[in-house]
């Protein structure tokens, strides 16, 4: 690319690594299934029944026999109802889904500690040097997916290539329980017959922007030069040149860091006075305090919600120039930002305290002992 | 009321009060100046209900060259007022109330008309019923502020640690001002005027007060007399009252929180040190954990940072003397900047105990008076 006066060179791919992406069968759908064998062969849909919640609420997750009515995950439960109102409607259980999602993790560990996790049913496994010694990234993944089955009797599919865009695009290729594997001899031709829109990380809106320019696959964007994908998507054109020509140098980051610790509640009997909202933040601020400590972690932002019976939802959030860890503190600035909601004119179902801005506790400036008389 | 007055004059005590004058204030007449023209001469009044200043202009100053016609009493909007006031064209002014706070602000053949308000709904400032006071050079008084308000805390969570504890006592002012991070402690005589030499008063003025009081003080007024009550305190100069609240609450005793052994000393020159402390906070600025660290051996003293996210610095010291046991010990640097430029680059002793105690900063030529303590930063 030339630019002004200066000449660019043109990016190299490294096709050194061996990089798997897996991502489990319908999660919490297939998690529900397992344990409740009479859902299986019929839409489930991981929501609660709109009629309980006067139709707000949106699905999570559905599995396979409820996506062929339509019904997918982010849509809302009303929708979902209307597409498939035989559907079977059950509420997530997410501390279930978080233990299951470790215990796979801990499967993943027996192979390789580059484990980057993109939510509680992906990760991003490096097996370049894995601890068995395989040189087979594929023998690798099939075994991750044999234990996991044999194990917490779940299925997943993975994605193996060498970087981790097309690893992603990969396991996405065939669902459920499969297996994609793109070499780097393979890996031009599977990007360049592409739908733009299955391109992780183009949207709808710029996937629409694509198209107004007549860039329908892999291979039309294949086409555009630098500066004109530059000119045209900015920071995104820059990533997508280099994508489509297969190049994704972004390594796989073990600890990527928690963004956040928080915890709400919602209220059966929705909270009416000042009393039980001072009790119920003390309450979050104490599990916030200990989920920190636990993580290791301290923030420099505090964040409160609050969701009142009309489900009217209000977020506020300070930002400090110092890291907080202690309840004592997460809860001064918890209770400041109450304040600022100033609202008990309607009844509170959910309240909810989130530290952000998180850095592992790897230092910590020493406290002068004072005493306050 | 009606006066001329020389402009520049009159834009100095207006500046003064102003400092007092908040634009977000919740109460409507505190967003304006109270101007009082009696026989002595002009009263100007400013106040955020925290501090509050008055400033005087006599008649027999020859630089005001004020001539009051008539007495009276108003209060004018202090930002358009003094916008205004500066832009007018010539050296004088007059300013004259008319009709339902009408004024009228004219110089040379420029004139505006302002609504005023009431100067009997303005809130009246606190009397001051004690006879007792103290007298502190103008000079020391704003050194003592300048060398402790670094270590007062920016955070609400603990207010009394947003003031400077000051503590009268044996004839003598004791400022100490701490975050819990850091401490500053000054120590001065005092002259006691009108004041039984037994008595002790111990108060907390907030840090904010005591900056804007430095400001607001002429470089070229000698002495400041202060005075205590149970909830304020006054700043008195020939021209100038300057009053602030006082924080609630019992202050920490820092008095045993001062080490009065080390292990390890060593003797800089302040700039120097400071100059390579700042070297080393480049980097540290930039990453996560704003930490340098500094190795002692008999030999050498190198300060070093590394800040993964973008590089790493090392630098040797130079020092006038080293002594004691080796130590590798980390803190923050900003805290280190901040306690060595109130040392205006004298030479100082820096004292170490262990890596996880507080270290102090003190003059080589006075540990008494004056010292700065900073706790380190303990890595994982």
């Amino acid at each position: 690319m030339t630019k002004g006066v200066v000449q660019f060179v043109e990016p190299t791919r490294d096709t050194s690594r061996k990089i798997i992406h897996i991502d489990m069968d319908a999660f919490f759908a297939s998690v529900e299934e397992r344990d409740h064998p009479e859902y299986i062969g019929k839409p489930l849909i991981i929501a609660r029944h709109p009629k309980e919640t006067a139709g707000r609420g949106v699905v999570t997750t559905a599995n396979y026999e409820a996506r062929k009515y339509g019904v997918h995950s982010a849509m809302s439960a009303q929708k979902a109802y209307e597409l498939c109102p035989n559907g079977i409607f059950v509420p997530g259980n997410m501390q279930k889904y978080r233990d299951i999602s470790s215990e796979i993790h801990q499967i993943f560990r027996e192979y390789t500690d580059l484990i980057e996790p993109r939510s509680l049913d992906e990760a991003y496994l490096d097996v370049t040097d894995n601890k068995k010694g395989i040189t087979s990234a594929t023998v690798v993944a099939k075994m991750i997916q044999k234990d996991i089955y044999e194990t917490l009797h779940l299925t997943s599919s993975a994605g193996v290539s060498y970087n981790k865009f097309i690893a992603k695009l990969a396991s996405d290729f065939q669902k459920p329980r499969g297996i994609t594997v793109i070499p780097p001899e393979d890996a031009l031709a599977f990007l360049q017959a592409l739908p733009i829109e299955k391109f992780h990380g183009i949207g709808k809106k710029t996937a629409e922007k694509m198209q107004s320019f007549a860039i329908y696959t892999g291979a039309d964007l294949y086409q555009y030069n630098e500066m004109d994908m530059i000119q045209k998507f900015g920071k995104m054109g820059y990533s997508f040149y280099r994508k489509v020509r297969g190049i994704d140098n972004s390594p796989v980051q073990p600890q990527i860091e928690r963004k956040s610790i928080g915890r709400e509640h919602t209220y059966g009997k929705f909270l009416t006075t000042e009393e039980q909202v001072q009790q119920e933040l003390r309450q979050l601020a104490n599990a916030v305090a200990a989920s920190l400590k636990k993580h290791q972690q301290h923030g420099r932002t505090v964040v409160i919600k609050v969701r009142y019976a009309d489900y009217h939802t209000v977020t506020k959030r300070k930002s400090l120039a110092v890291y907080l860890k202690n309840e004592a503190d997460i809860l001064f600035y918890a209770d400041e930002l109450w304040s600022e909601v100033q609202g008990l004119e309607k009844e509170i179902r959910l309240l909810g305290i989130t530290v952000t801005n998180l850095d592992p506790l790897s230092f910590e400036n020493i406290q002068l002992p004072l005493e306050y008389r | 009321m009606k006066f001329t007055i020389k402009r520049n004059s009159f834009l100095n005590s207006l500046g003064d009060v102003q400092r007092a004058i908040s634009g977000k204030t919740t109460i409507p007449i505190l967003t304006g100046v109270k101007i009082v023209a009696s026989e002595e001469g002009l009263t100007l009044t400013g106040s955020d209900s925290d501090i509050s200043i008055e400033s005087f202009i006599t008649t027999g100053d020859d630089n005001a060259d004020l001539t009051i016609e008539r007495a009276g009493a108003i209060v004018l909007p202090a930002r358009f007022f003094s916008e205004i006031v500066k832009k007018l064209p010539e050296d004088t002014m007059d300013i004259e109330v008319g009709m339902n706070f009408q004024t009228t602000i004219k110089s040379g053949s420029a004139s505006y008309n302002l609504n005023g308000l009431d100067a009997n709904s303005y809130p009246h400032l606190p009397v001051i019923d004690t006879q007792e006071s103290f007298t502190l050079p103008t000079k020391l008084l704003k050194q003592v502020i300048s060398q402790t308000v670094i270590a007062v805390s920016t955070h609400e969570t603990r207010p009394i640690l947003t003031g400077i504890n000051m503590v009268i006592s044996e004839g003598k002012l004791f400022a100490v001002a701490t975050d819990s991070h850091r401490l500053s402690q000054r120590v001065v005589p005092l002259a006691m005027d009108m004041i039984d030499g037994d008595k002790t008063y111990n108060v907390v003025i907030p840090g904010k007060s005591l900056v804007e009081l430095s400001r607001t003080i002429d470089e070229d007024v000698d002495s400041v007399e202060m005075m205590i009550t149970e909830n304020q305190v006054l700043f008195k100069t020939e021209n100038m009252l300057f009053y602030s609240r006082l924080l609630e609450g019992h202050y920490p005793d820092t008095s045993r929180l001062i080490p009065d052994s080390a292990s390890t000393e060593i003797t800089f020159q302040a700039g120097t040190l400071l100059a390579a402390i700042d070297r080393a906070s480049l980097l540290s600025h930039e990453g996560k954990n704003n930490v340098v660290k500094v190795a002692i051996t008999p030999e050498r003293v190198e300060i070093s940072g590394n800040t993964p996210e973008v590089g790493n610095v090392k630098e040797d010291i130079a020092y006038v003397a080293v002594s004691g046991e080796p130590l590798e010990i980390s803190f923050n640097p900003d805290y280190m900047k901040d306690a060595l430029r109130t040392f205006a680059g004298a030479e100082i002793k820096v004292k170490f105990t262990t890596a996880v105690r507080p270290f102090i900063i003190v003059p080589t030529e006075d540990d008494q008076t004056f010292v700065q303590l900073i706790t380190p930063v303990r890595t994982y």
